[in-house]
């Protein structure tokens, strides 16, 4: 499949129709989404009523916008005019279809692109590994018997399977970024505040991202640039002016001060996930090393925090309907509506301090590197596994990268490894590693992601089909 | 008096407190779910905060919408 920037190029100057790729994208996700598992709903008229209205505005010699006629899909947690919202349950399928699609998908109508879908995610986004009880797990499209991770798990095997070259998915602890990594493509987390939530479902308010998934740096660009904007109706929107990123992706690093983590971070994994962020230091011409402080208590909160909103949430339907829920996240929500309230302000304020503490270290350097996930994808249902001499249980592990980051909204970025193999990667898995930067400073992961890109250190492998 | 923390005699006191029916086939997954809260809670205890140490969320009596 070619990519968003291609296929919008192509769409564009007429050598392709929005409808010709859109029923390409059909076939393909009708002939191989079997393997992956990452699609619940595939919006069929939708998606041919999008390409045509992107055709005929070509025809009237009207723009048909930066997207247009990319095939794209989301995150079942977006509401899709016309669709019930599931956000990976079967609680939410009795619910009306949503009214209206969610600001992002609005904005993604507006570049030009055609909806697809619905993809799979854990049930309520409560998990880094898609294995859904109600809808089957997302499979690894690097190898089937793997985990995609998650929870926007189906988004990031969809992309990496290239049944479409973009999909959107949400993180609250580290959900675009995991299943970036365990399937080996690129996902953005921007800033806390930057991209409105306004019609997701959200799981945890205080930590709740939006972004976009891509198998290379340029469509990623693309897709960001869109999905910018103001919207009154999210009440963490930080109402920014739009600054695309498109036009920095050349712009190299010179005058980046780039490090790897220390502490926390150069621990709790196995060795492939340090040997990827050797590999991207190597690239970068970094040997600096720096501490981000109290990463482990940040990770804490977090973990906190989220479990006391997420069972605050639910609480209506844990009350009445308890065996409703995914076995895999029952039990964390009932102890998370349990909680006792200092617990919850004790990682409230310890978030605050963790926070000013790590924006000092940006007084020092503006990029920060780290594994994004501990290891490669586990095999589905595996429960434990060998962490620095100690079995630990193998799903909430896989956040231990991601969860310091988001907990104080930082902007991240997990790239791919471009050969996995040559690094020492086992079975030859995809791996990414997570790139950090300041606070509204997106364009710097850009920069830094296109550096490496051209140099071939990232990249998206390319899956056995 | 003991101030170990009871993970399953806590959750069936908090879960009475807030009118949640807590199943007695799910009381050992939040017994267990509670008991890492535990360990992670006692990880922020170690933190050090002062009187002036707010809490992380600040409420916005109202905002400017965008232009």
């Amino acid at each position: 499949m070619i990519g968003a920037a291609g296929t919008a190029a192509a769409v564009r100057t007429g050598r392709l129709t929005a409808a010709a790729a859109t029923e390409q994208a059909l076939a393909d996700i009708a002939a191989r989404d079997g393997r992956t598992n990452a699609f619940t709903a595939v919006t069929h008229e939708r998606a041919r009523a999008e390409a045509a209205a992107v055709d005929a505005a070509i025809a009237a010699g009207r723009d048909p916008g930066p997207l247009a006629g990319v095939p794209y899909a989301v995150k079942n947690l977006y509401d899709l005019a016309g669709l019930t919202t599931l956000a990976g349950s079967i609680i939410e399928r009795d619910r009306p279809p949503a009214t209206r699609d969610a600001f992002l998908v609005r904005r993604l109508h507006a570049a030009g692109a055609v909806c697809l879908g619905a993809l799979n995610m854990d049930e309520y986004a409560y998990g880094f590994t898609t294995e859904n009880h109600h809808y089957g797990p997302a499979r690894n499209p690097h190898d089937p018997a793997r985990m995609a991770g998650g929870s926007s798990g189906g988004s990031a095997a969809a992309v990496a399977a290239g049944l479409v070259p973009l999909a959107l998915g949400s993180d609250t602890n580290g959900s675009i970024r995991v299943p970036a990594s365990l399937c080996g493509i690129f996902g953005l987390k921007p800033t806390y505040g930057r991209l409105s939530r306004g019609g997701s479902y959200l799981f945890a308010a205080s930590f709740d991202h939006l972004g976009p998934f891509a198998r290379d740096v340029a469509d990623l660009a693309l897709a960001y640039d869109a999905l910018q904007g103001a919207d009154t109706e999210d009440p963490a929107q930080q109402w920014r002016a739009v600054e695309p990123v498109s036009g920095v992706l050349d712009a190299g690093i010179a005058g980046l001060r780039i490090a790897v983590a220390d502490g926390h971070f150069a621990r709790n994994g196995h060795a492939e996930a340090f040997a990827a962020v050797e590999a991207v230091a190597r690239g970068l011409g970094t040997t600096a090393r720096i501490e981000i402080p109290e990463a482990a208590r940040g990770r804490a909160a977090a973990f906190l925090i989220t479990m006391a909103e997420g069972g605050n949430l639910h609480l209506p339907d844990l009350r009445t309907r308890p065996d409703d829920f995914d076995p895999m996240t029952r039990d964390r929500f009932l102890a998370g509506a349990l909680l006792p309230a200092h617990w919850l302000q004790q990682a409230q304020r310890v978030r605050a301090a963790y926070r000013a503490a790590v924006l000092k270290v940006f007084d020092e350097v503006d990029v920060i590197l780290t594994p994004a996930t501990p290891y490669v994808a586990p095999p589905i249902g595996q429960d434990m596994i060998e962490v620095d001499g100690e079995r630990i249980p193998v799903r909430p592990n896989l956040g231990i990268y991601t969860q310091p980051i988001s907990c104080i909204g930082l902007p991240a970025m997990a790239v791919p490894i471009a050969d996995p193999a040559g690094i020492g990667v086992p079975h030859c898995l995809p791996i990414g590693v997570q790139v950090i930067a300041a606070p509204w400073r997106e364009d710097v992961l850009f920069r830094v992601a296109g550096a490496l890109e051209r140099a071939g250190i990232v990249a998206a492998p390319t899956p056995a089909r | 008096m003991s101030t170990e923390f009871s993970a399953e005699a806590y959750a069936k006191a908090a879960a009475a407190a807030i009118r949640l029916p807590l199943d007695a086939r799910h009381l050992p997954g939040v017994a267990t779910n509670l008991a890492l809260a535990a360990r992670m809670a006692a990880v922020i205890e170690g933190m050090p905060l002062g009187p002036a140490d707010e809490a992380a969320p600040v409420f916005v009596a109202g905002r400017e919408p965008p232009r």
